[in-house]
């Protein structure tokens, strides 16, 4: 093979290799350990803040927001949909994330209703080699054992975001996949059911 | 130089396909094993019918009127009754020094402890672990602890699979205290029943808020409770196989992030 072929093959392959990277948003920059558990204290304290001052819609306006600035909530969504999402349109996929989006501060803001002086506290940092950090922390009660939490870093272009929470292991990601593809299965298999019934809940 | 430049370029090409070629294969996110939900679904509603009717108001009223200390001295009281049971497991699972800590707990509680109303041993630094034979099944069996056969919905107990109610027939009938009163052949049944009754109002008035949570935050409650239980079980095998386990819960979860 002349140089200049292969020089070309070579070229060639590096493209396809960059459209790999662009393609994959799990491929994205390494977080480091000291922003992960960053991120991680600073969410802890923004979120007892919260709890502590605000009460009813102003709390949940207040959980959405700190939601919205760490979590990436469009790509848990996306996860959460699994092979889904590559069926949805564009116009089902926004009005999914948007649902969810509520769903999902609801959920935080009536957890957190029942906040009695909790604390976090920041563990070891994991680093992966797909750029993803996982962070261990505790959840110290005033009562009772402490809760074991988990949360999953990444930086998909936008900073190193929070991407998933596991309680005890139950990752909350892998949950509600599971959930919405079972919902999925049993109303014939296409998520406009799924959609409705989460923008009816969001209605409530 | 140049040569250098271009193998390793080579080289990150070919680590991307790679990686693209997971995304397509490997799920990493396989689904519970559930052939059959039929019947697990129809046993789920008959105990969500009785959980609603009977046990979670129960539940309720025990956490919220019972006074801390007496919740509290029934929970030691039943933990101390397993005791046998998780120190049997320790042995089976290879860890003979557990077990003896397990026993130096029972043995401390049963006595200085008034019958094991009181945790005298925690005081004392005997740290408690709980063990049970779906766990040690788990330990052992070579497969992702996700994998426990297939899901089986228990009545009144509720979520189960395989593999834990294999366990916890196996704890069933070797707990010395069910052998004990067998072998007396003194009318303890109701002793036993209380007891078993008083762990099942003492466990679910501690997962009150977990539940409730889960039931009000997804769109089929028995999907979510299948993946949760799942998820939560391999966890606890995973911590007792980390020490020997290579292919770990993260490198899964690796794999899951590159499904699309």
């Amino acid at each position: 093979m002349s140089l200049l072929a292969f020089r070309r093959v070579i070229l060639r392959l590096a493209a396809v290799a960059a459209a790999t990277v662009f393609v994959l948003p799990a491929v994205a920059q390494p977080v480091s350990a000291a922003d992960a558990s960053k991120l991680i204290e600073t969410v802890a304290a923004e979120v007892i803040e919260i709890v502590k001052t605000k009460t009813g819609a102003d709390r949940q306006a207040a959980i959405r927001k700190v939601l919205q600035a760490n979590f990436d909530l469009p790509f848990m969504g996306r996860s959460a949909l699994g092979r889904y999402w590559n069926g949805a349109s564009e116009t089902q996929r926004s009005r999914f994330l948007a649902a969810v989006e509520t769903a999902e501060a609801r959920a935080y803001s009536e957890r957190f209703g029942q906040y009695a002086g909790q604390t976090v506290t920041v563990g070891k940092v994991t680093s992966r080699p797909n750029g993803v950090s996982i962070v261990d922390s505790q959840l110290n009660q005033t009562n009772g054992q402490p809760i074991k939490l988990q949360w999953e870093v990444r930086n998909g272009g936008q900073g190193p975001l929070i991407t998933d929470v596991k309680v005890e292991g139950v990752s909350m990601v892998m949950t509600r996949r599971s959930d919405f593809s079972s919902y999925i299965q049993n109303n014939g298999g296409t998520v406009e059911p799924l959609i409705q019934e989460l923008e009816a809940r969001a209605a409530r | 130089m140049k040569r250098k430049a271009h193998r390793s370029l080579v080289a990150m090409t070919v680590a991307a396909t790679l990686m693209g070629g997971c995304a397509v294969n490997d799920t990493g996110a396989a689904e519970v094993w559930d052939p059959i939900e039929t019947p697990n679904r129809f046993m789920f509603s008959i105990n969500r019918a009785v959980d609603i009717m009977a046990l979670r108001p129960v539940a309720v009223i025990y956490r919220d009127w019972v006074p801390e200390p007496a919740q509290k001295s029934i929970r030691n009281l039943l933990d101390n009754l397993g005791e046998p049971v998780t120190a049997i497991n320790e042995v089976v699972q290879g860890d003979p020094n557990r077990a003896a800590t397990t026993m130096a707990r029972f043995l401390v509680n049963s006595t200085i402890g008034v019958a094991g109303l009181f945790d005298v041993a925690t005081m004392l630094g005997l740290e408690r672990t709980k063990e049970d034979a779906g766990k040690t099944i788990g330990l052992y069996a070579g497969v992702e602890p996700e994998n426990g056969g297939f899901y089986l919905m228990l009545p009144v107990i509720g979520p189960s699979n395989a593999r834990d109610g294999t366990g916890l027939m196996m704890d069933y009938l070797a707990d010395p205290f069910r052998i004990l009163t067998f072998n007396l052949a003194v009318n303890w049944d109701v002793w036993q029943g209380a007891r078993y009754g008083m762990n099942v109002i003492d466990y679910r008035s501690r997962t009150i808020f977990a539940l409730d949570d889960l039931e009000k935050n997804s769109v089929d409650y028995y999907a979510a409770m299948r993946s949760a239980y799942t998820q939560n079980r391999a966890d606890l095998i995973r911590q007792k196989r980390e020490k020997t386990d290579a292919r770990s819960e993260l490198e899964r979860r690796d794999n899951l992030a590159l499904v699309r």
